[in-house]
């Protein structure tokens, strides 16, 4: 990737406003259209109020931690190459960047520092690049799709900021008929201190097209807070086939924001799943809109918070037609002052019969300080549906870590086999080698903190 | 009869000595004394109730329960502050009553750590007596897994399967004692693991048991039925009352109790439990 942004002085803005947006748009030498769109996001974000706890997905969430007018609401844009290995060294504990893949988009802080995707795919029509680029040389896809379908610009406050002030991300396309077996892989690592980040994933499959996405955000633990607010969209046309994997690695001063939708057309498939390991702070709103007739959902969740992490987790099943599926399983574990919410709404709308919709949500709290709040929610305007949730908070049990003992199977060792055993049955789901191994060596690690 | 006294002068493995333990307040041994010797095999019998899976469980080191009195040695070291992982690894095996089903935790997995756990301890332990310290390689466990299968006819499947998730009675018994094999300890306690196994595979387990079993081994079988004591041969049968040993003898004991039941027995030492003394008394 060549420089296309030369060294500029460092940023002094402090805060979020309508200036740093020019100045932004500005750096990054942006088309006027975009330029347009940033500012009239952020005129909407101004005349929408913050969320209060009042409000229902709020309620458990408290945001007085949060200095938003202390952010730097951008990081350096400098765009430097630098190897795979540099910035993801081997060994690290995350997904290996070098095994194979369709494609690869490594970001720092704002700036791409690594991008490719297999020429025989884009010979095909396949698009697969930082967002900056899509803008340059595919404006009328990213006009179309982005924030406009899956999560519009309007959806609420903090989505109105992503799209004031987005930096970064990544954009696929995949034309119709066109199937992808092996998976795209974006990195999003953060290194400068208190620089607010703006990911973006925007992946559109055209009709009969399949995909498989991979996600993974990461920094180091640093003093000084930083705010991310990502939007993650996902839209699947008729009989599109998408795989979906996001790990959240943030350091413990990230406060993280996620607002992610799907959109199903007829006979689609998304199979997703989000695991959250990082951050101090995790809201994510997460949520498929099953569109078309058929479509299918599975909505996947591993979360493990320890210390004083909190991660809050609204799932949303929104089932719009007929004859459509949402299987959906999220599992949490909990450490040390640990704290984790849970909230799923099954929605189904009128007309939209023989839905069949699951929903279950299953913590694991290791701690006696640790605390895990599950809410199932149901709003179903249909009558001939079937719709089932469940919900857990349990320990672990003193039979089985005895069980374990009495093999010679050291305590700590035994809480280990337990919990790797209570994701199991998630990671078991997801059929990615690289991922379970990933998802196993992750867990035992949060174990052993 | 130079057998046995043969058998008498042999090291003791457990000494068990006035113990008393409790749970959740409630006094549930009452004080027993029984030493186990190496190369010996030890039946204990006695009615639903009356403290012999509390025994199994104080031995292995169950949190549960409070020692509130005596002393356990093995090997002469006192261990009742030793963690039941600890215990394990000295060579103490437990085949529970009541298997444990533990989600998500492969059989494979789950018998990896405890073998590599157990034997690597046992080979430290070797190496620090001055002997040869041998660890365990992977492939040689996958080896000795297969071949222990085989030898108790369990298929290849039970290795993928979680952890006695969905096993029947008679598969986890089948499981404990293919762990007992593995595990090879120096001292087994098996409580009613002959309950629930079909005609077949109570030989298939004792001739498992009797494979092990040795001149280094001690064992004590807890059950109900002298069908067991057919296939592996007790040197002494005790019978447990209310929290206390009440008798003990040779091998014909256990075959007088199928005759003649508990009765008897309770009547002469746990009158308050028994319906007879209860009945004349009214
Ligand atoms: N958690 C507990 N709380 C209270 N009482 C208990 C508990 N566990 C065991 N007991 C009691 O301790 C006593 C001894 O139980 P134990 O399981 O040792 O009997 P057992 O001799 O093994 O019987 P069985 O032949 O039926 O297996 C019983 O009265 C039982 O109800
Ligand atoms: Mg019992």
């Amino acid at each position: 990737m060549e420089a296309t942004l030369t060294d500029t002085p460092r940023s002094t803005l402090i805060g979020f406003s309508r200036d740093a947006v020019e100045e932004l748009s500005r750096r990054k030498a942006e088309p006027d259209w975009v330029l347009r769109a940033r500012l009239a996001a952020w005129d909407l974000y101004e005349s929408m109020p913050m969320p209060v706890r009042t409000d229902e997905e709020w309620r458990r969430t408290d945001l007085r931690g949060l200095k938003l007018d202390r952010q730097i609401p951008f990081a350096g844009l400098e765009r430097r190459g630098v190897g795979l290995a540099d910035l993801l060294p081997a060994g690290e504990g995350g997904l290996d960047p070098d095994v194979h893949r369709a494609g690869a988009v490594v970001q720092r802080d704002a700036a791409t520092v690594h991008a490719e995707v297999d020429p025989a795919l884009a010979a095909q029509g396949v698009v697969f690049a930082d967002l900056d680029t899509a803008v340059r040389e595919h404006p009328e896809l990213v006009r179309r799709f982005f924030m406009t379908e899956a999560v519009p610009v309007g959806f609420g406050k903090l989505e109105a900021l992503h799209a004031a002030f987005w930096q970064g991300g990544t954009f696929l396309y995949v034309p119709k008929g066109v199937r992808v077996e092996l998976p795209f892989r974006a990195f999003a690592v953060a290194t400068e201190p208190g620089a607010s980040l703006f990911a973006h994933t925007l992946v559109v499959l055209e009709e009969g097209a399949e995909a498989f996405v991979v996600d993974a955000y990461r920094s180091e633990t640093q003093e000084r807070q930083a705010f991310t607010s990502g939007v993650v969209e996902l839209i699947l046309r008729r009989d599109a086939k998408l795989r979906y994997v996001q790990v959240q690695e943030w350091g413990r001063h990230v406060w993280s924001f996620l607002t992610e939708r799907a959109v199903l057309a007829d006979d689609a498939t998304l199979n997703s799943l989000h695991v959250s390991l990082g951050s101090k702070f995790a809201k994510n709103s997460i949520g498929a809109h099953l569109r078309g007739e058929n479509s299918l959902a599975e909505m996947l969740g591993i979360f493990f918070a320890d210390g004083d992490q909190f991660m809050d987790h609204h799932t949303w099943q929104l089932h719009e037609s007929p004859f459509a599926t949402s299987d959906l399983e999220f599992k949490g574990a909990l450490k040390g002052k640990a704290r984790s919410v849970y909230s799923g709404m099954i929605k189904v709308e009128e007309g939209a019969q023989k839905t069949d919709a699951y929903q279950q949500n299953r913590n694991l709290v290791l701690s006696p300080t640790a605390r895990a709040d599950s809410i199932p929610n149901l709003e179903i305007a249909a009558n001939d549906v079937r719709c089932t949730h469940g919900a857990t908070v349990s320990q672990v049990e003193e039979e089985h870590l005895f069980y374990l003992q009495a093999r010679g199977i050291e305590r700590s060792e035994a809480q280990k086999l337990i919990v790797e055993g209570f994701f199991r049955p998630v990671i078991d789901r997801i059929p990615v080698a690289e991922i379970q191994d990933f998802l196993q060596a992750a867990i035992a690690h949060k174990v052993g903190i | 009869m130079s057998e046995t006294t043969a058998t008498t002068t042999a090291a003791p493995m457990f000494e068990i000595e006035n113990l008393h333990a409790n749970i959740e307040d409630k006094e549930i041994l009452k004080g027993v004394n029984l030493t186990i010797r190496k190369g010996e095999i030890h039946a204990m019998m006695g009615p639903n109730g009356s403290g012999k899976s509390t025994l199994a469980y104080v031995l292995a080191g169950h949190p549960s329960y409070e020692v509130t009195e005596g002393v356990i040695r093995f090997n002469g070291e006192d261990i009742l502050e030793m963690a039941p992982d600890e215990r394990a690894r000295k060579g103490v095996f437990l085949a529970f009553q009541y298997p444990t089903v533990i989600p998500g935790v492969s059989m494979a997995n789950f018998l990896r750590m405890a073998v590599t756990s157990v034997r690597n301890a046992r080979a430290d332990a070797a190496a620090a007596d001055g002997g040869e310290a041998k660890r365990m390689a992977p492939r040689e466990f996958r080896r000795l897994m297969r071949e222990k299968m085989a030898l108790l006819k369990m298929d290849d499947s039970f290795a993928t399967r979680y952890l006695n998730e969905g096993f029947s009675g008679g598969e986890k018994k089948r499981a404990e004692i293919l762990q007992m094999a593995l595990l090879e300890p120096s001292m087994a306690i098996l409580d009613e693991t002959d309950s629930g196994l079909d005609i077949d595979a109570l030989r298939v387990v004792s001739e498992g048991v009797n494979a092990l079993a040795g001149p280094e081994m001690g064992i004590l079988l807890i059950t109900h039925y002298q069908r067991l004591l057919d296939h592996i041969k007790p040197d002494r049968v005790h019978i447990m009352m209310d929290g206390r040993i009440v008798q003990s003898a040779g091998p014909e004991l256990a075959l007088e109790l199928e005759a003649h039941g508990y009765e008897g027995l309770r009547a002469r030492f746990a009158p308050d439990l028994s319906p007879v003394v209860a009945a004349e008394r009214a």
